[in-house]
């Protein structure tokens, strides 16, 4: 099998087609090129010059480039609007992870700990509210973390530029670091269970570099898995 | 030129399924290979066409290869009747004026 698109293929990503259209459209390439090199063969060409023959006839790396990106249809959202991709949803995620464990440890303390001041630390949890109190925990912690990892994951498997990406990991490791969750019993409400989350970074000198410390622990975690993949390409360029 | 693929192609689908390759040989055949672009161009209109709903796809395994063949939809026969009445009309009026120099005076 003939495999001549890796050009092609970086080509396609950086000019913004999704990877979806970009796998379909070099496998259809891939069969239409083997087709062609049959074709080639039967005329009585020898296998190199079936193959190169059959590559001329498929089209340029640029003219079939062109082709795909210039319809605008098959670009990924990610290139179309980068702000909304980068900027927007994974905040957007990252609340929704947020209210998930805020909504799993409000249900935890009624369920397991009903008449208790607060779920942290109220007493021993074991067996299955352990469990299901340490699940919305995973979620509050490794929420950032994770939405982040999907963010780089993007921006590798699109071969994005990184400034929308790197404004998108900076809000969510702020984020990150000034949450906190708060679990309160409202007097006025007849002692319902209320749980919140609020933002801040501090409020001394020392509280605030606490806190742009861990945002900077966390924008380091989020951004791991691209630099691993930058330096894998620039040592094993042929990696992809 | 604009126009031009998406009405061969549709002509060519609007009686029975083809895929890439096939279309493009059909394409090379009747037009006496007068339209040659990069053969592989032929995809990005595929795609596009089937993503407007003119064209539908299917997998299918052939001599134990997997292709992937496309047909006209309704929609796609509907689009179809309009760019062949538009590249009629067109055809016609440029050949009329090719035809026409009555009124044209040769310069001296």
């Amino acid at each position: 099998m003939l495999s001549p698109f890796n050009e092609l293929q970086e080509r396609l990503l950086m000019g913004g087609v999704a990877p979806r259209h970009v796998r379909r459209y070099l496998k259809e390439l891939g069969d239409h090129l083997a087709d062609l090199a049959a074709e080639e063969k039967s005329v009585g060409l020898n296998r190199q010059q079936a193959e190169s023959t059959a590559l001329a006839r498929l089209g340029s790396i640029e003219e079939l480039a062109v082709a795909m990106i210039e319809q605008r249809q098959f670009r990924a959202w990610s290139s179309r609007a980068p702000w909304a991709a980068f900027g927007l949803a994974p905040l957007l995620a990252l609340g929704a992870a947020w209210f998930a464990a805020l909504f799993i440890l409000w249900s935890g303390w009624n369920i397991f700990l009903p008449g208790a001041v607060t779920p942290f630390g109220a007493g021993p949890i074991h067996g299955f509210a352990n469990i299901y109190f340490q699940f919305g925990k995973m979620i509050y912690f490794f929420a950032p973390v994770f939405i982040g990892w999907g963010v780089a994951l993007a921006v590798a498997r699109q071969r994005l530029s990184i400034g929308w990406p790197t404004l998108g990991l900076a809000f969510l490791s702020l984020a990150g670091a000034a949450a906190r969750v708060h679990a309160v019993h409202a007097v006025l409400s007849g002692g319902a269970a209320q749980v919140g989350i609020s933002f801040s970074i501090g409020n001394s000198s020392g509280d605030i570099a606490q806190g742009l410390l861990r945002a900077l622990v966390l924008l380091s975690l989020m951004a791991l898995p691209y630099l691993i993949w930058r330096l894998q390409r620039a040592f094993y360029p042929s990696a992809r | 030129m604009n126009g031009v693929p998406e009405l061969l192609i549709l002509t060519l689908l609007q009686h029975r399924e083809m895929y890439g390759y096939e279309i493009v040989q059909a394409i090379r055949d009747r037009t006496g290979a007068v339209i040659a672009v990069g053969e592989g161009v032929v995809y990005p209109v595929l795609h596009g066409l089937e993503r407007d709903g003119a064209l539908v796809s299917r997998r299918k395994s052939v001599s134990g290869r997997s292709r992937i063949y496309y047909a006209a939809t309704l929609a796609g026969l509907r689009r179809l009747a309009g760019l062949s009445q538009s590249w009629t009309q067109l055809a016609v009026a440029i050949q009329g004026v090719m035809k026409g120099g009555q009124y044209a005076q040769p310069i001296q």
